[in-house]
């Protein structure tokens, strides 16, 4: 009688992961492509063989990771910081919140089109700041070494209020007299926030990370118009060599495969986050 | 000797262009117990904020055993507080709950441990300590609570409604408990409610707050029998105490247990409603000089028409214009 | 009857006044223009998408030259040449026929031309250089001189644009991208292919290109070139408008020449698989790229027309007066490789090139590893592979 009442449940999770996943998987088993006319062809696994092989596919991966775990390390962080600030009476809260989730609601392409203005090498408003310190003009977007870097400050930019404002929530769910009767316990600002607002933090923390971190995985539009992979792919991301091979090469067989390829990574790392979290907890109970 | 305990001045807390209190001055002796008492939103929560650290004084000043504590940080004051929720850590065991504060004060292991298997047994705690907040029964977190206030160490003890969070049964049974327990530690105890059968029971004596200003300060009884004002006279007792029209200007008052019910010679009244409580019961009369209260044994069984009297003693007599007692 | 057309909104724009006018003299036959995205690629994305779900609304799609094969393969397109007969582009310019043919059909009827052109300030020399060596020695001496900043901007994003600006100095270089007589063969480690990656790769080296071309494309481009900070550019002919409007710093100074070998970037109609009236969609292909509709078109918008007839037309060079350089460029032009693959080698050649001229590896090693990967691709396609 309970399987009868989850069944609509699980034919949606059925309908929404499982076909799909299905769907790519019996693709990835096909050449689909130019080469076949788009119709599906049985290959075996070569287009498995040819990913474990593919030096761009890894290479993208651990940019792609690269790219993510910065970003989430500084989103978290700067995400904390401005949600304590928002916490505390400020005046006009509501429209100092507001202003600071602007960018969240900017559209990415619209943000990312504003950031390579921004970047913009010699035009750009942080160049003018450079060049009027009597510094010279650099090339942001055009150094291979660095040039990621200012990928992910334009993420941390935009979805930092996101973190901010999920990191508020969890902040206004402690009520006000633990930290009240932490303080009269003589604990100073820096204890309060170690020994009490982190903890009850924790799962809106791991929250705001799971979310990101899916999100980070899967960065597209803000790189397809930031720097378009370049300079030399430095910046390419997983979505973006899956996307390029489907929808540019019209290689449905390999894109299908990079696509599962990059699910593996992400539920991989996702895993990692949650195993680590549960061996954390199991610490702490065992602990005296 | 005058200066151990709390002494506070003339204390006031605005906010905007609220006066949340106004100018209160108060004294608690070491080992006494004081009730701000008071109905919601009188000033005595604000009072008990003020004196932990937790809001800015606005004026005024507050010493505590000789030492201003006016604008020192909480937790520098030596003050602890049992919150009305109690506010124990939910992600922390009892025993992390009680050694955190000491953890914070860099009070060393060994005396750490020592201290907080005193204070386990003192509240009977044992078996607890591993347990979280979230599965102790409520009398246990408030003990646990007290605990913790207990291992501050402090120079003043706060308690903001200790009770309100029990059901009235347990209540009962550990308001002794708790009035021994505070008597014991020898500081300074405030606390806060707005049940005057909790202060009565907890209380050497009662301050009564009513819109940011002390109406009067004494022991139960002389807040009972001698009220300052009209409004001390109203709030204390229950049932509560019969007005009567006195002569030009004054307010005439009586306690229901005063009234007695004569055959002849009294005021006429008549019998509006009764209610059985047990030992008593409460009589409603219509009398010429107003509705009155009546307490009256339990097995008396009144006809419709009464005569009631009173001792001319009894009587209260307030200023009509100003609500203060007349001598 | 109605006749549906996705075009880029830039171009369902252009001809809107024009299709207004023909749904109102044509009672029978009805043209329903998509506004499509401006992006190029992103109407690509939304064309492919529409194919991919099969029953495409559109009857006719307006191409960039580099979709054709592509979409061809994909078996997606209609051979046009039963609907317009064999010589359907007898007439257009021979720089404009390219591109149009692929595997012996017919799937395109180009609406417009776009070529690589070189853009010089009349105001810091008297002719444009004659040869790509002078070009940069010029633009060397002039930076030298102290007289601009930059000596010749182009885009180097890593992009198609870096592609097309790759193929203008391979073929002045006298190399080629795919074997001539092979077109089954990359050739990009050829001597030629080499020298000219090495000579892109120089100019940024050198300073005469800045740094900052890693992520330049034609607009980052322009804007250094119209705020006269770069004494050349390599653009397409739209620039040329752009630069004479006014509050542009170099208007009047600049000067517009045929590079020679100008990549060639047309747009042109296919018509789709799967239309419900394809002689009708044939006859509005044929009013879309007619000689009146291209004239119109050329006055307006400056857009090039396909037509030699109107290249030639004197009245049209007196209103045009970027015509008779356009005229020259069509002449020969370069065209990206014809393959269904081609977005695959542009792309490892995009790699390569963007790692060569953002970083510091040799061109030879840049040129090895494209024609390594490019082999990979084409020897995939071969047959019996």
């Amino acid at each position: 009688m309970a399987i009868l009442l989850l069944l609509p449940a699980l034919a949606l999770v059925a309908g929404v992961f499982l076909w799909p996943l299905l769907r790519y998987g019996w693709l990835s088993l096909q050449a689909s492509s130019v080469l076949t006319g788009l119709v599906p062809v049985p290959n075996g696994g070569a287009n498995w063989q040819r990913l474990l092989a593919d030096g761009r596919f890894w290479q993208d991966a651990a940019q792609t990771l690269r790219f993510a775990g910065l970003s989430l390390a500084l989103e978290l962080l700067l995400g904390l910081a401005l949600a304590l600030l928002l916490h505390r009476p400020l005046p006009r809260r509501g429209l100092v919140r507001a202003v600071v989730l602007l960018p969240w609601a900017l559209p990415t392409t619209v943000m990312a089109l504003g950031w390579r203005w921004i970047l913009n090498d010699p035009f750009g408003p942080l160049n003018g700041l450079l060049q009027s310190l009597g510094l010279p003009a650099y090339g942001f977007l055009s150094q291979p070494a660095t040039t990621w870097l200012f990928t992910v400050l334009a993420d941390v930019w935009k979805t930092t209020p996101f973190v901010a404002l999920l990191l508020l929530a969890g902040l206004q769910a402690i009520p006000s007299e633990l930290e009240e009767a932490l303080r009269l316990e003589g604990a100073g600002p820096w204890q309060r926030l170690r020994r009490l607002t982190l903890p009850l933090l924790a799962p809106y923390l791991l929250l705001a990370a799971l979310f990101r971190l899916a999100q980070a995985l899967g960065v597209f539009d803000l790189i397809q118009v930031l720097t378009g992979s370049g300079p030399a792919s430095s910046t390419e991301s997983l979505a973006l060599y899956a996307y390029l091979n489907a929808m540019r090469f019209l290689d449905f067989g390999y894109a299908a495969t990079l696509m599962l390829g990059m699910f593996a990574v992400v539920l991989g790392l996702s895993a990692l986050v949650l195993l680590a979290q549960a061996l954390r907890r199991r610490l702490a109970e065992m602990a005296p | 000797m005058t200066t151990a305990g709390l002494h506070c001045e003339q204390l006031s807390r605005r906010v905007g262009d609220r006066l949340l209190l106004d100018g209160l001055s108060l004294s608690v002796a070491p080992g006494e117990s004081l009730a701000l008492l008071g109905p919601s939103g009188c000033g005595k929560t604000t009072t008990l904020r003020l004196l932990a650290g937790l809001d800015p004084v606005s004026g005024g000043r507050i010493r505590l055993d000789g030492e201003d504590v006016t604008h020192s940080p909480a937790g520098e004051r030596q003050v602890a507080m049992v919150f009305q929720s109690y506010a124990l850590y939910p992600h922390l065991s009892v025993l992390a709950n009680l050694e955190l504060g000491l953890e914070v004060r860099r009070v060393p292991a060994p005396e750490r441990r020592r201290r907080i298997a005193e204070v386990l047994a003192l509240l009977q705690l044992e078996g607890l300590e591993r347990r979280r907040p979230a599965q102790l029964s409520g009398g246990q977190r408030q003990r646990v609570a007290l605990a913790r206030a207990l291992l501050r160490q402090p120079r003043l003890m706060l308690l903001d409604e200790p009770m309100s969070n029990l059901d009235a049964q347990l209540r009962d049974q550990l308001r002794p408990e708790l009035r021994a327990l505070l008597h014991r530690a020898g500081h300074p105890v405030i606390h806060v409610t707005h049940d005057q059968q909790e202060a009565m029971g907890l209380a050497d004596r009662i301050a009564v707050l009513e819109g940011g200003v002390l109406q009067q300060v004494g022991t139960p009884q002389e807040l009972y029998h001698r009220p300052a004002n009209l409004f001390v006279a109203r709030f204390l007792g229950r049932p509560g105490i019969n007005l009567l029209a006195g002569e030009a200007g004054v307010q005439l008052a009586i306690r229901p247990e005063q009234l007695r019910l004569v055959e002849s010679g009294g005021l006429p009244a008549r019998l509006l409603r009764r209610e059985w409580q047990g030992s008593q019961q409460l009589l409603w009369l219509d009398t010429s000089r107003g509705e009155l209260l009546l307490l009256a044994a339990a097995d008396l069984t009144p006809g419709e028409q009464l005569q009631v009297t009173w001792k001319p003693d009894d009587e209260l007599r307030f200023s009509s214009a100003s609500g203060e007692r007349l001598a | 009857m109605e006749v549906s057309v996705l075009m880029p909104a830039p171009f369902a724009d252009a001809t809107a006044p024009l299709v207004a006018a023909f749904n109102r003299e044509h009672r029978e036959l009805q043209i329903a223009v998509t506004r499509g995205p401006l992006d190029t690629e992103a109407l690509s994305d939304l064309a492919i998408s529409s194919l991919l779900l099969g029953d495409t609304p559109y009857d006719l799609l307006l191409m960039d030259v580099t979709w054709t094969p592509k979409y061809a393969a994909a078996g997606w397109l209609e051979p046009l040449e039963p609907l317009l007969g064999d010589n359907a582009l007898a007439g257009m310019a021979p720089g404009a026929q390219l591109g149009n043919t692929f595997g012996g059909h017919l799937w395109r009827l180009p609406l417009l031309a776009d070529m690589g052109l070189l853009y010089w300030r009349t105001d810091l020399m008297d002719a444009p250089p004659k040869s790509l060596q002078e070009l940069a020695a010029t633009a060397a001496d002039l930076q030298r001189r102290g007289v601009v900043p930059w000596g010749y901007v182009w885009q180097g994003r890593q992009y198609e644009g870096l592609s097309c600006v790759f193929l203008e100095v391979l073929r002045d270089f006298g190399g080629h991208w795919l074997r001539l007589g092979d077109d089954r063969q990359s050739d990009l480690d050829s001597p030629e292919a080499i020298a000219a990656a090495g000579w892109l790769g120089g100019l940024v080296r050198s300073g005469v290109t800045p740094d900052a071309v890693a992520n330049i494309s034609e607009s980052e481009s322009l804007q250094i070139f119209g705020a006269g900070q770069a004494a050349f550019m390599r653009n397409w002919p739209y620039a040329w408008a752009e630069l004479q409007k006014p509050g542009s710093v170099v208007a009047g100074r600049v000067g517009v020449v045929s590079l020679g070998n100008g990549t060639q970037g047309s747009w042109g109609f296919s018509l789709l698989k799967g239309s419900a009236h394809p002689q009708q969609a044939a006859a509005v292909m044929r009013w879309f790229t007619s000689e009146a509709t291209s004239r119109d078109l050329a006055v307006r918008f400056g857009y090039t027309p396909v037509w030699q007839s109107l290249l030639d037309d004197p009245q049209l060079q007196e209103q045009l007066p970027l015509l008779p350089v356009l005229r020259q460029a069509l002449e020969c032009t370069a065209l990206r490789p014809l393959t269904p693959l081609y977005a695959q080698l542009s792309d490892v050649l995009q790699r390569q090139l963007s790692g060569l001229i953002s970083g510091s590896g040799s061109a030879e090693a840049a040129m090895a590893e494209a024609q390594r990967q490019s082999t990979l691709l084409l020897r995939a396609a071969a047959p019996g592979a």
